[in-house]
């Protein structure tokens, strides 16, 4: 039995099927062929398992985002990022790194910032001379740094589906890494930068033109404020800040006339078809690990890890490569749907904390966004940039390493990830 | 497209898009209620965690005319032409039955949620579980009108980015 649900999953995914589906079908099938169990089970976890109000931060993140984007917020951010650091060796790929921290804390996603501010970032980085491969592959990069800094959709799927785990928790346990790897990638272009030869602007900001950018930016800032604080305090829960963040946003953009009935129709229907293919996935994933999990997978696989090695630390970087690999092949967020259920009570049978575990895996899996042949981060900055794939692939490789180094010292120091949630209270 | 297609994506899109804003007032007002009037309704959780559901399965069709539905595509892309789109062809047949299946036992599902009631809302558990039937029959429709194009991947918004990851 387990046999045919893994197998079913590999060909159609091999054979082209939306993933939604081959989890649903290798699902679906496995239940059917049981015997003893009725179909109405598969069904019943298709809707249990989107049934929570945490994923609905989801759509609202996104909406946030979306909204945010329409009012020209993300360029104050954009000018703020410059007047700040736009002058130093290499400034313009400073500018995209601090961009891109800047503007996960508004939004959940990888994709929207490569697709978005970076992609600004990236055309005014050639305009100055950059190379385009490496214009690109920084953004591509830095855009990976979206789901690690709160709010994170990924995080929030993770939370959802992990015991012992809260989405408020993890967003925390991601506060570290992000600035860590926001960190390592300014070190990289600035090696690089030196390498290359590549400037930053003439002239630095003067105290006014920084003050100005800063007066124009604080709109913009008040958003991950509000979506942090309002968590942080307890003062509401995280679709509860994305649902105020959205309304923020709506404030602003109505005051500052930025939005059309169209425009906002537009933001909501978008927001709605993206939230529907990412939690069919979901939705049909569970019907899939919930049959790995009743057919003891998970924990056939954690007593051969067990002989293998007890140490926590091995373990952890056996589950990383696991996942790396993984990510290869399968996108980010159905890579996470799967190994959660299969990787984590691994991990928690180690003893391993689950925000840590968590921590890894996410960071793993977006590493994953820009790594071929399935890394859609890179396809999205190869589409904006007119890129050709190999020579910016070729170009993404030494930020990797950054990345890579990154999710190394992670991996090693769990209190990166577990100190900042355990000083709050976020652990369960 | 022909003029019931249209009209079909654009009821279907107003529903999913009115769904979401449906739960951006409900959420939005328990908040401001919990804070403002130190009153907040229990049944808001419920219902939107419903909706939610609703929007999901009634969005699926959408995401599959805008080409959000992922997949790995490598090895139809590598065979020849006629063998390609013939793989292709089988996909969709095969997802056209698996969504008929999921509607069949989901019509089951929803007859045996019926004599049980939700917590907060009281209603028949069947009423929510409709999603599902709902959602997969529109869902069908969606691939029947949409089969050939999503076959040679004429996708609806090819210039969309923004993704969840």
């Amino acid at each position: 039995m387990s046999k045919a649900l893994i197998i079913l999953f590999f060909a159609t995914l091999i054979l082209s099927f939306p993933v939604a589906f081959t989890m649903g079908i290798a699902g679906f099938v496995a239940v059917m062929m049981h015997g003893t169990l009725s179909p109405l089970v598969a069904i019943q976890r298709m809707f249990a398992g989107i049934d929570s109000f945490p994923l609905m931060a989801i759509p609202f993140f996104v909406l946030a985002s979306e909204l945010m984007t329409a009012c020209g917020l993300t360029k104050s951010l954009l000018r703020f990022a410059d007047a700040l650091v736009g002058h130093v060796r290499g400034g313009f790929g400073h500018v995209n790194v601090l961009v891109s921290m800047l503007f996960a804390g508004i939004s959940g996603s990888a994709l929207a910032d490569a697709a978005g501010p970076s992609a600004v970032v990236m055309r005014m980085m050639r305009g100055a001379g950059y190379d385009k491969y490496y214009a690109g592959a920084l953004t591509a990069a830095t855009a990976t740094i979206g789901p690690i800094i709160p709010p994170s959709i990924l995080a929030v799927i993770f939370a959802i589906s992990t015991n012992g785990v809260t989405v408020a928790g993890l967003f925390m346990a991601g506060v570290v890494p992000g600035i860590l790897m926001g960190a390592a990638l300014a070190f990289a272009n600035h090696i690089i930068s030196k390498k290359h030869g590549y400037r930053g602007r003439e002239h630095a900001a003067t105290w006014a033109e920084l003050g100005a950018a800063m007066v124009g930016a604080v709109p913009a800032l008040v958003m991950p404020a509000i979506i942090l604080g309002g968590i942080v305090f307890g003062i509401f829960t995280p679709t509860e800040a994305g649902v105020v963040a959205t309304a923020y946003a709506l404030l602003l953009g109505l005051i500052r006339r930025s939005f059309t009935v169209r425009s906002l129709y537009a933001a909501f229907s978008s927001a709605a078809t993206l939230t529907a293919s990412v939690l069919l996935i979901v939705s049909m994933g569970s019907v899939f690990s919930w049959m790995l999990t009743f057919l003891q997978i998970p924990q056939d696989l954690a007593k051969m890890l067990a002989s293998i090695t007890q140490d926590r630390i091995a373990t952890m970087f056996i589950l990383a490569g696991f996942a790396f690999v993984c990510g290869f092949f399968i996108d980010t967020l159905p890579a996470l749907i799967i190994l959660t259920p299969v990787l984590g009570p691994i991990a928690a049978s180690a003893g391993i904390d689950p925000l840590h575990f968590g921590m890894m895996l996410v960071l793993n899996l977006t590493i994953g966004l820009v790594t071929p042949p399935v890394g859609a981060v890179l396809f999205v900055t190869a589409t904006v940039g007119k890129l050709r794939l190999e020579p910016l692939f070729r170009a993404v490789l030494p930020l990797l390493l950054a990345q890579i180094a990154v999710l190394f010292l992670v991996i090693l120091i769990p209190e990166l990830s577990t100190a900042i949630p355990a000083y709050l209270g976020f652990t369960k | 497209m022909s003029l019931f297609e249209k009209a079909f994506v654009a009821v279907n899109r107003a529903i999913v898009a009115g769904t979401l804003m449906i739960i951006f007032a409900i959420v939005l007002m328990n908040v401001i209620g919990r804070y403002g009037f130190s009153h907040s309704f229990s049944w808001v959780e419920e219902l939107a965690r419903h909706l939610m559901i609703f929007g999901v399965f009634a969005g699926a069709g959408l995401a599959l005319r805008e080409g959000r539905l992922v997949a790995i595509t490598l090895i139809p892309d590598l065979l020849p032409d006629r063998f390609g789109h013939l793989l292709r062809w089988g996909v969709v047949a095969l997802i056209f039955i698996f969504m008929a299946v999921v509607l069949w036992f989901s019509i089951q599902f929803v007859q045996f949620g019926w004599s049980k009631h939700t917590m907060s809302t009281h209603m028949p558990r069947g009423v929510p579980y409709l999603s599902i039937p709902i959602g997969a029959t529109l869902f069908l429709i969606h691939l029947g009108l949409f089969a050939k194009r999503f076959i040679a991947g004429e996708f609806e918004t090819d210039t969309h980015f923004e993704g969840a990851e």
